[in-house]
């Protein structure tokens, strides 16, 4: 028999007993619990909103408000009040894109981009690169400037982008407007991909729009099993190597040895790659589950074989952004434009400041900036068509720059972006040189495993950049890693004494470096297995996020050698 | 292709996955990584605290300490007047120790009035006080406003070396040594600082390199001297400064001999050592001979126990050319990790090495830092670990038992919670293993400590030149005395 009190009990065993206190806490902005896709919270709220979504599928203005209450909510949940900006943000650009797309003349239209471009980078600015710039500023001038205490509202980078896109599109006259501002806040603010991409384009997502909602059985299997991957990725891998070993190397390298920097070092690539490409998978794969189909933004970008190749597979949503509104903007591979060339020289200035304020230190800094230079200069110089080259190549840096920057506001993100693009026009002189070499060809087996390896390695020195706290601590980090030597005794020692960190991080690189045809045979099987099969499934995933969730962290241990 | 609306089935699966999730939680076990044990003998601990731990789970375990310890926390604590001072009483909770750091603050009270004078301070720590972290921001406080100038004793190797930026030391990879971490019969007597080296390879040149820092008060190694003990051989060393080598010898006559590298203040230096295979080699000390210095004594995986090990006679030959006023004790970070609230087993052993101290450094004020607060995952979240307080009050216990000062770090930086914020904060003050501060948490708890030990000399100032006529016969400190006794005492029962 089960009575009420029987279901009760169930219940309470499970999950303890739920005080008004904490349905209350499911509610309110905690800005210490932000509401992500992995949490226990966002399943049970989804559930819930997924549940009525699906009886509404049939209706358009009340699906979309319904859709875009949620997506406040959820917005809500992470930034708290700054959810209002959100909607600040899209009103006003939803304004200025009508008035563009009304307006007749060109170069009138030209004027509301700018203020429009403006207004959205003043925003970003402000909230993202305030404090960075006072901090330069009083770095270089000896200035006194107090820091403003300003809050880092979640996504602001992705969704401010998204929002450009809209009305650069508008201005190039690449698609309508919406008819009306609900569609418009629907795509602003889809919750999906609101606070970490990928970031949708508006040509991509209107037309979505405006079909009839469908969802195919084929849709969910992709859908469930993006999901499945990016939980894994996200929660079990990336979280866990993270905090039990990565971070603990990054936080003071001198305490570890050689080999835990260089494994801290591989390790941070594998968690990045898993933390953002499991976040973006789950961000699509719910998506997929409301019936939108949103561009796949990580292709294992570890396999490239060049770094060119690197930045087809890896973010793509971002680096195709960059390619269409910035360096195309600022003259691409056919003209030179200030902006253009104004970044590259003032990165390069400061480099050979920095190279002969340290000069009585050592000889090694300015020795970098000069080749730099002269390497960067090389790129274009040994070039046949010189002024073309060079017009690409300061325009490409260019991208790679800001494009650093986008990611943090820090010095180490601009000298990440920084040797990301001279590694890209020095990819593209050799391309010139060795054209037989070009991707695409069935070339060598041999040949290409030595390009991927190549270009993994310099993506992971890269990393370190982009990892470590400061520019000292990265070069830190890479001295230590110098100082390496073959004792496979030690190794031993340290792998064993992480074997967790160890096992999960080889687990990572073998699912990343698995032939396709692995991943589409476990597909196929996913997709024949019958509904309650993928239930438990997809049950037994949320377990193992769960048991890595509560898995207390590894005590830190100091080896003897 | 079957293009038929699926949301229903959609919502099913997730919801049934749902479900099945619930029973998986009922059959699976609760974690999926087992707590793997990393094989001791790989790491880096103490073999006392090994032992100590595994004789401590034979005995029995009394948990009925709550109402005791409820009495205990409100008990006064009333001080006997020494030198004519005598400190308010405290309580048990709050207890400071002040009374037990007279000696100190009287030489603190002569260097402020002759800054020709001098204070000596040593800081025995854990991988807390490791890269000379907190313990430079400690020294570095007391310089400014006491005088002195150098970063005091340093080791030949260190497994920190690399990460010391108040001292740069590099050397060979051929020193032999042996520590009081994981030796219980040295060759030779363990130095101050725990340690004793050889410079035994017959083939190669065994060598250590210094080169001064850039932290203040400490841009130059000055007055670098040499510590080494007793042999039955002589040896020699070359001392590289620039492009000048000074070839001396080493006669290791006494239980404690120095050698002067050099007197006044110079950037670097190299010292080569031949011959000197076995004659044990301690360390060098800079020093600029007036104001206050502070050695860091810091060991990874330290418990503090192997301190009992130290041969009194080798210490007190130390303390004759060092000449020291206060040793901190700073640990307990190491015996957190054991399963353990009961810590009397460590109460009684760190007792021992508080009265080793007493006996190896006559006179000595000592103070007692306790452990800080420290996190650990209780199902979803990082709080404060449950043997921390525990551990703390054990520390205060055996502070108070073996009459020193006491610091308790734990309320200090927070309390209950407060490792997580430290953690958290932005910038970060602390490590992600939520134990290790990082240099800017360092610093503020360095400060923190030096605000403390301030405190009770601005009070001993007060109470200095409020005392009444001093009675002469009573100079004899009372905590002396007391050292042959406590041995005996009834607290290891």
């Amino acid at each position: 028999m089960i009575t009420t009190d029987s279901i009760n009990n169930w219940f309470v065993q499970n999950f303890g007993t739920v005080t008004l206190e904490q349905a209350k806490s499911w509610f309110i902005y905690n800005p210490e619990e932000k509401l992500l896709f992995n949490t226990g919270l966002f399943l049970g709220l989804f559930l819930v909103f997924y549940f009525v979504y699906a009886f509404l599928r049939k209706t358009f203005y009340l699906r979309l408000t319904y859709v875009i209450l949620f997506s406040l909510f959820f917005y809500y949940k992470s930034s708290g009040i700054y959810f209002l900006l959100l909607l600040l943000s899209s009103v006003v650009d939803y304004g200025l894109s009508q008035i563009i797309y009304r307006e007749a003349k060109v170069s009138r239209k030209k004027i509301y981009l700018v203020i429009s471009v403006i207004l959205n980078l003043g925003l970003l600015g402000y909230f993202k690169y305030m404090n960075f710039m006072i901090v330069t500023y009083n770095d270089m001038f000896q200035g006194n400037f107090q820091l403003h205490d300003i809050f880092l509202p979640v996504g602001i980078s992705f969704y401010t982008f998204q929002s450009m896109s809209y009305i650069i599109e508008i201005y190039r006259e690449e698609i309508k407007p919406t008819k009306n501002y609900i569609e418009y806040l629907f795509f602003v603010s889809f919750f999906p991909q609101l606070v970490a991409g990928p970031i949708v384009r508006a040509k991509d997502f209107l037309p979505q729009i405006y079909q009839k909602l469908n969802l195919t059985k084929q849709d969910v299997n992709n859908a469930l099993f993006l999901i499945i991957g990016g939980l894994i990725k996200k929660t079990v891998i990336s979280n866990y190597i993270s905090i039990n070993f990565v971070d603990r190397v990054f936080d003071t390298p001198m305490n570890y040895t050689a080999f835990e920097n260089l494994m801290a070092s591989y390790g941070y690539a594998i968690q990045i790659y898993c933390d953002f490409s499991g976040y973006s998978d789950m961000a699509i794969g719910i998506a997929l589950l409301l019936g939108f189909k949103l561009p796949a933004n990580f292709r294992t970008p570890y396999k490239s074989t060049s770094i060119t190749d690197f930045w087809r597979r890896w973010h793509i949503s971002l680096s195709t952004w960059l390619k269409d509104f910035l360096y195309i903007s600022i003259g691409g591979n056919r003209e030179g434009t200030f902006a253009g060339f104004l970044f590259p020289s003032l990165f390069f200035f400061g480099l050979l400041l920095w190279g002969i304020s340290n000069v009585n230190e050592s000889f090694i800094p300015l020795a970098i900036a000069i080749g730099s230079i002269a390497l960067f200069c090389l790129t274009f110089l040994l070039s046949k068509k010189k002024n073309q080259t060079l017009v690409t190549n300061f325009n490409l840096f260019t991208t790679m720059l800001l494009g650093g920057l986008w990611h943090g506001a820090g010095a180490q993100f601009i000298v990440w972006g920084a040797l990301h693009g001279l590694a890209l026009a020095v990819h593209k002189m050799f391309m010139e040189f060795f054209p037989s070499k070009k991707e695409g060809k069935s070339s060598n087996f041999l040949w290409t495993f030595f390009s991927i390896v190549i270009t993994f390695h310099f993506v992971v020195f890269c990393w370190i950049f982009f990892r470590a706290r400061d520019f000292e601590t990265a070069l830190q980090v890479i001295n230590n890693i110098g100082q390496l030597t073959f004792e496979p005794e030690q190794w031993k020692v340290i792998v064993l004494g992480y074997k967790n960190v160890f096992l999960l991080m080889l687990f990572g690189y073998v699912w990343h470096f698995l032939p396709e045809i692995f991943t589409s045979k476990m597909k196929f099987v996913f997709d024949k297995t019958p509904l309650i099969g993928k239930a438990i499934i997809l049950g037994f995933v949320y377990w193992i996020v769960y048991a890595t969730a509560v898995a207390g962290s590894q005590p830190f241990i100091y080896f003897q050698f | 292709m079957n293009t038929k609306s699926y949301f229903f089935q959609s919502f099913a699966i997730v919801a049934l996955a749902f479900i099945a999730f619930i029973g998986f939680k009922q059959i699976l076990p609760d974690k999926i990584f087992p707590d793997s044990k990393v094989d001791s003998k790989n790491v880096l601990i103490d073999s006392l605290l090994l032992e100590s731990v595994a004789n401590d789970s034979l005995s029995l375990k009394g948990d009925s300490i709550a109402e005791s310890e409820k009495k205990e926390a409100g008990e006064k604590i009333n001080f006997d007047a020494a030198e004519g001072i005598e400190f308010p009483s405290e309580t048990f909770d709050n207890y400071k120790g002040y009374q037990y750091l007279i000696s100190f603050y009287e030489k603190l009270y002569q260097l402020e009035k002759n800054p020709q004078a001098k204070v000596r301070i040593a800081y025995y720590g854990d991988s807390m006080t490791d890269g000379d972290l907190i313990v430079q921001d400690v020294r570095s406080n007391y310089q400014e406003r006491f005088g002195g100038n150098g970063v005091g004793f340093v080791s030949i190797t260190s497994e920190s070396a690399a990460s010391r930026a108040s001292v740069k030391s590099t050397y060979s990879k051929n020193w032999k040594m042996q520590s009081y971490l994981n030796v219980k019969k040295p060759i030779s007597p363990f130095g101050v600082n725990g340690h004793v080296f050889f410079a035994n390879d017959k083939a190669n040149t065994t060598w250590v390199q210094y080169e001064a820092g850039t932290n203040k008060y400490a841009t130059t190694l000055d007055n670098p001297t040499l510590f080494y003990g007793k042999s039955s051989k002589k040896g020699n060393v070359n001392f590289i400064i620039g492009k000048d080598t000074l070839r001396k010898s080493l006669v290791p006559n006494n239980l404690i001999n120095t050698l002067k590298v050099t007197s006044g203040s110079i950037k670097a230096f190299k010292a080569n050592f031949v011959h000197a295979d076995s004659i044990p080699i301690y360390g060098f000390n800079f020093d600029n001979g007036s104001g206050v210095h502070v050695d860091n004594f810091s060991q990874r995986g330290n418990s503090g126990l192997p301190i009992s090990m130290f041969n009194a006679n080798v210490m007190q030959g130390f303390n004759n050319v060092l000449k020291y006023d206060l040793v901190i004790l700073h640990y307990g970070t190491n015996v957190l990790n054991y399963g353990t609230k009961n810590y009397s087993w460590y109460q009684r052993g760190m007792t021992k090495t508080v009265n080793k101290i007493k006996e190896s450094f006559p006179g000595v004020s000592i103070l007692i830092i306790s452990t800080a607060d420290k996190s650990t995952k209780y199902d979803l979240e990082m709080k404060t670990d449950s043997a921390v307080v525990p551990l703390m009050k054990s520390q205060k216990r055996y502070a108070l038992e073996t009459e020193s000062g006491f610091v308790n770090l734990y309320t200090l930086m927070g309390g209950d919670g407060s490792m997580v914020k430290w953690v958290d904060e932005s910038p970060a003050k602390a490590n992600k293993d939520y134990t290790h501060f990082n240099q800017r948490g360092a610093k503020a708890i360095g400060k923190l400590l030096y605000d403390q030990l301030n405190k009770g000399y601005e009070q001993y100032k007060g109470l200095r030149e409020n005392r009444k006529t001093v009675d002469k016969r009573k100079t004899v400190r009372k905590t002396n005395t007391d050292s042959v006794s406590v041995i005996k005492d009834s607290v290891n029962e």
